[in-house]
């Protein structure tokens, strides 16, 4: 067992269920939507970013493009988040929070491809 | 295999496999991209640690103010959202500190703050550090470095020499090549030397790498397989170096031009083996050019002034005695050298040297050039010439000092075998001084500014002095006593357009060429050195010569001259009235109508 592996499929996989988590719910209704859970996600995304750094194999790129584009949604998200409640004159609309759940649905997209690329990573191991 | 980074790093370092497709010959894969780019790779890697624990600091306390209860001031409880707590952890973080937003904490989030600020100090702190650690790191540096080099390289688009080695010659060849506007790439060992050339005000940017000569890779890096590289030139003062890059250049790009130094001719030989490298051997050369100067002091003064460079003083001219009997002390490489062109000159000579030897010359005088005694014992006093050859620089002085003290009208050549003794040199006032490296920078400088001035320097010595002495009169009367410029001027329609008419005639003489185009009277003060058709080649063609199509000329005068001809050879009207006094408007619509009051003028006359 690598315990490098085991964090790197730790934070990628956490990554893909707390944005999961966040996502699930209809799109427009706040109350299905924790705060927490997509600062959670945020953050499990920013580390699993890092973790991706300076990995030079085909496979690493993507995984680090994936990661990229996922941090680039959820911080986007919470953008809108926080324009809404603090800057906007009407605060968290229904319109508001469909726009933050829907940029976490992409981001969840490129989780998920993470999840994926994760998978065929493993699938594909051999021990020489 | 090739990942994001990679075609990035392939899109700053040009795309080699272009390279290949253009040199057929080029086979060897010389990935240089790669070692620069494992090194950020490694510096990503060394990274990662921070990051991470800086994100998680930051993540702990942000969660942690917005989880802990506060006050509003009307007493009502009151959550953080992330965006105050990112807030406020973020210039709290950072140490600017702009106090408790939105309301006063209370003691609870005080507590939970005051560990906070402790954690993401350090946390800052541990990232900043490692940022800086890295920058200064000499792997990173050297990457970056070598990164940048690159892109200059790649980035030429105009021929450039790579100089192997940079020390004192190829200082004086690039100031030379400077002033030439020739481009050129260095690379060389020493930090020192690539830091050097900050300090010598080139007018063009000179790309500088420190790298290990020998590697073919580092050689690949600055330029050897550049489509634009147009010679090699191996500089370095180890003559194994040089023999392993004449190597490299051969065998990658064998059609380009080598020229290396070398002072062993068993170095030179092997050199040889490589394709057709030009090998100078500044001990060979000196010894050939005092017995130029011993047979034709004119000429002597003429090629050391020609290559000097571009506004080089005239050098005086000196009058080695061509009779009588020669001491040589030191009898090294360049006193073997030496000892055998005086002897080739006829020249009766006695040689000192501190080590005796098996089976030597019995000429050979053995023991120390300091020592009283020996100097005593080869007679000095009947002496008319003496040489200073040793590889020490303060032996050489006090030799030349205690040779003149004995006999004050001797002929004294001496080495000087370091930059830094060059003034003291210069104070006894030596005859005929060797300075190897300025003797290579000279060679190299004429081999490769322009092919006609090698050319000429190769003829000239069989004119003889009367010649030379006449022709430097000739010189130094239109351009001074400093060389301005050299150049050549191909009888082309695209170097010279404006003369092809003319030059169809088979009556196009020198001398009409070369008059002035504001008053075709007077002559410009040009001296034309070199007339070459296809492999012949005439010394200073008369006035009456005849130009043919395709002739290459090499002329010798002032810039301001050299924009006065340019503007006989690119301009219509100024030719016309050059070659043929006559008037041409120089705009379309005015030629038009030309012929016909040319006609009419005609019918008046």
């Amino acid at each position: 067992m690598n315990l490098e592996k085991v964090i790197f499929g730790f934070f990628v996989l956490l990554a893909a269920t707390l944005n999961f988590g966040f996502f699930i719910g209809d799109i427009s209704v706040v109350e299905l939507h924790n705060q927490y859970e997509l600062f959670g996600a945020l953050v499990v995304s920013l580390i699993a970013t890092v973790l991706k750094f300076g990995d030079r194999t085909q496979i690493g790129a993507v995984h680090l493009a994936t990661s990229l584009v996922a941090d680039l949604q959820l911080v986007c998200a919470a953008l809108v988040w926080g324009y809404a409640a603090h800057v906007a004159a009407e605060g968290v609309t229904p319109y508001a929070m469909a726009s933050v759940v829907s940029l976490s649905g992409g981001a969840l997209l490129a989780n998920l491809v993470s999840v994926v690329l994760l998978v065929i990573e493993t699938v594909s191991f051999h021990r020489r | 295999m090739s990942n994001v980074l990679q075609v990035f790093w392939k899109q700053i370092f040009g795309d080699d496999d272009d390279e290949e497709r253009r040199h057929l010959r080029w086979r060897a894969r010389l990935g240089s991209g790669d070692q620069a780019s494992a090194t950020i790779f490694v510096i990503m890697r060394r990274m990662r640690a921070p990051l991470i624990i800086l994100i998680v600091i930051f993540a702990v306390s942000v969660l942690g103010l917005v989880l802990i209860p506060g006050e509003d001031p009307a007493g009502l409880p009151y959550h953080m959202s992330f965006f105050d707590a990112f807030y406020f952890m973020s210039y709290t973080a950072s140490t600017i500190g702009f106090g408790e937003l939105p309301f006063p904490f209370t003691d609870n989030q005080r507590m939970w703050v005051t560990i906070s600020i402790y954690l993401t100090v350090i946390g800052w702190a541990y990232a900043i550090g490692s940022l800086l650690t890295l920058i200064q790191d000499r792997a990173f540096r050297n990457a970056l470095a070598l990164q940048r080099f690159s892109r200059k390289v790649r980035r030429l688009r105009e021929p450039f020499l790579l100089f192997a080695g940079y020390g004192q010659t190829g200082e004086l060849l690039g100031k030379s090549f400077d002033l030439l506007g020739q481009q050129f790439v260095v690379i060389d060992q020493s930090a020192d030397r690539i830091d050097s050339l900050d300090l010598v005000a080139y007018h063009a940017d000179i790309p500088g790498l420190v790298g290990d000569v020998r590697n073919p890779h580092h050689l690949a890096v600055a330029g050897l397989d550049h489509p634009y590289c147009s010679g090699v030139v191996a500089l370095t003062s180890d003559d194994e170096v040089n023999l392993a890059v004449t190597m490299a250049a051969a065998l990658l790009r064998p059609e380009l031009p080598v020229i290396a130094r070398t002072v062993s001719p068993s170095i030179e030989d092997r050199m040889h083996a490589f394709g057709t490298p030009s090998v100078v051997n500044p001990f060979d050369r000196f010894g050939d050019h005092l017995r130029l100067a011993l047979r034709s002091p004119a000429s002597y003064q003429l090629l050391t002034w020609l290559e000097s460079g571009p506004g080089a003083a005239r050098p005086k001219r000196g009058r080695p005695p061509t009779e009588g009997r020669w001491v040589l002390c030191g009898y090294g490489r360049f006193g073997k050298e030496m000892a055998a062109d005086l002897r080739a000159e006829g020249l009766e000579l006695t040689i000192i040297e501190p080590v005796a030897r098996a089976g030597q010359d019995p000429d050979i005088v053995v023991g120390d050039g300091s020592d009283p005694e020996v100097m005593a014992k080869v007679d000095l006093e009947s002496a008319v010439g003496f040489v200073a050859g040793t590889d020490n620089d303060t032996t050489n002085l006090s030799l030349i000092a205690a040779a003149r003290r004995i006999n004050p009208n001797l002929f004294v050549a001496a080495r000087q075998n370091h930059q830094a003794s060059a003034p003291l040199f210069e104070a006894m006032h030596i005859d005929s001084l060797l300075v190897p490296t300025e003797v290579v920078a000279h060679e190299v400088y004429a081999q490769l500014s322009t092919p006609l001035l090698w050319r000429f320097l190769q003829e000239m010595p069989a004119k003889g002095d009367e010649w030379a002495a006449e022709l430097l009169k000739r010189i130094t009367e239109s351009c001074g006593r400093r060389l301005s410029d050299l150049w050549k001027v191909r009888m082309t329609a695209t170097e010279a357009p404006a003369l092809r008419p003319w030059l169809a005639d088979g009556s196009a003489v020198i001398g009409d060429l070369l008059r002035s185009p504001d008053d075709r009277s007077s002559h410009l003060a040009i001296v034309p050195l070199l007339v070459q058709r296809g492999t012949e080649s005439v010394l200073t063609p008369d006035d009456d010569f005849v130009l043919q199509p395709d002739d290459e000329v090499l002329l010798a005068g002032r810039s301001s001259e050299r924009r006065l001809l340019d503007t006989t050879l690119f301009d219509d009207s100024a030719s016309q009235y050059v070659l043929y006094d006559r008037h041409v408007p120089a705009s379309w619509v005015w030629r038009k109508i030309a012929p016909a009051k040319q006609q009419t003028q005609d019918a008046a006359h």
